[in-house]
């Protein structure tokens, strides 16, 4: 088990789009991932369970990600974090 | 990771019509259109080959440099009074030089009665000439409205039409993949087929119009049971003849390596004979039902023509959400009364 604190750094935060973008990359791992944020526990491979996060520009999420591709699936994630889930600004 | 692909079967043969025998628009329209033949028989053989109607005012006054010839010819009050004007002699010349010019049909309206010579040019090349007693602008909009559904590109494509709630879902996917038995338990549930298996569709203007065959109709097939007759099963509400193509749906295996809409923001198309059509691709697994989740397309497309978007809304709301996070204590307290006071309800 791995895990992985994240900061947002796009304009609008993770809404749609960008929780479009998350569930992309877990639900083709095997690894289950879970994201913390705040007092909120939410099953990453579900887009509904992101999107009510409602993770504000600038927040910090934590990714807890277990299985097999687990190194694969939080590099991913990391990229996709640092691109600012490829938006402008 | 590649986005659901569409399947190469949009890559349809687009045929056309390239002419229609004035017998047959004769034969077919003359009750509805008040039609009446004024040269011989032996002048039917013509042939209609643009969809367009042509008023000759101008090659009238001996204008020909640009003369719309292989249009249909309409002679309304103003070309009549025209002619009645210049005389004899002048309508001599007049159609003696128009005559080398090949017209597929001459057409008068408000019954006025064709001058001499007219008919005597009509009659001795062989160009039929009609009479209406439709004024000018109903017979031009009738016949412009014909020539263009006979004149539209069209083909023939390996689909299923139905009417769900008003909107005109085409499916489409390879053999086997269910696409009769969506369609099917669509008519269970009160919906109207259009056509099964193949779909005649056509381009008129900018709208793809989806019909059936006029001799399998509303007949399918249905692997293990075989040929059904739909409006004789389950009455003619279950039936239509014609609708336009508003979404065109994709059934496809599903497959691990395919990123399917995830979101619902993002409106994809189609393109079907040079017209943009929305496409929703679904990947079909055991135990999915198909006919519900069409149901929830047609629905949502209505919203979106009502406009309403859905997922637009929802979206908006967590960015409002992230937006009044310093006030999260407030909301949920909110939430809390609401919880405690639906309790007792």
């Amino acid at each position: 088990m791995i895990t992985r604190v994240l900061q947002v750094t796009n304009k609008l935060g993770i809404h749609a789009r960008p929780a479009g973008m998350i569930v992309e990359i877990t639900t083709h791992a095997q690894s289950d991932v879970q994201i913390c944020y705040g007092d909120s526990r939410a099953n990453a491979k579900s887009i509904l369970n992101v999107m009510m996060l409602a993770a504000e520009p600038g927040s910090e999420i934590k990714f807890v990600i277990n299985g097999p591709d687990e190194e694969r699936v939080a590099e991913e994630l990391e990229k996709l974090f640092a691109n600012r889930f490829y938006e402008d600004g | 990771m590649p986005s659901a692909p569409f399947n190469t079967a949009l890559d349809w043969d687009v045929n056309r019509k390239h002419f229609l025998p004035v017998r047959d628009f004769y034969n077919r329209f003359r009750k509805e259109m008040r039609l009446e033949m004024l040269t011989g028989e032996g002048t039917l053989e013509s042939k209609i080959t643009e969809s367009m109607t042509h008023r000759p005012g101008l090659a009238l006054t001996g204008f020909v440099d640009v003369y719309s010839n292989r249009r249909i010819q309409v002679l309304g009050s103003t070309e009549w009074a025209y002619l009645e004007s210049v005389g004899k002699e002048r309508r001599e010349s007049l159609f003696a030089s128009l005559a080398r010019f090949p017209t597929p049909l001459w057409v008068l309206t408000h019954n006025l009665p064709p001058h001499d010579e007219l008919l005597a040019m009509c009659e001795k090349y062989g160009i039929p000439l009609m009479r209406t007693s439709l004024g000018t602008q109903t017979f031009v909009a009738i016949t412009q409205r014909i020539l263009m559904e006979w004149f539209a590109p069209y083909c023939d494509v390996h689909a299923s039409l139905v009417d769900v709630y008003g909107v005109g879902m085409l499916y489409v996917g390879s053999s086997n993949i269910g696409k009769s038995e969506c369609v099917l338990d669509l008519v269970e549930r009160g919906h109207r087929l259009v056509a099964d298996d193949s779909v005649r569709i056509r381009r008129i203007g900018d709208s793809i119009i989806g019909a059936c065959n006029h001799i399998a109709e509303h007949h399918m097939e249905i692997r293990g049971i075989g040929v059904i007759d739909i409006p004789r099963l389950f009455g003619i509400h279950a039936v239509r003849r014609v609708k336009k193509v508003e979404i065109v749906v994709e059934l496809q295996l599903w497959s691990p390596d395919v990123e399917y809409d995830r979101t619902g923001l993002d409106t994809q198309y189609v393109d079907v004979m040079g017209v943009n059509v929305p496409r929703v691709v679904i990947p079909v697994s055991p135990g999915k039902n198909i006919t519900v989740i069409s149901e929830v397309i047609a629905m949502n497309a209505l919203m979106k023509m009502s406009g309403v978007n859905l997922a637009e809304d929802f979206n908006n709301k967590i960015i409002d959400a992230m937006k009044n996070k310093g006030r999260s204590i407030e909301s949920e307290l909110k939430n809390a009364f609401r919880f405690t006071d639906e309790m007792y309800e």
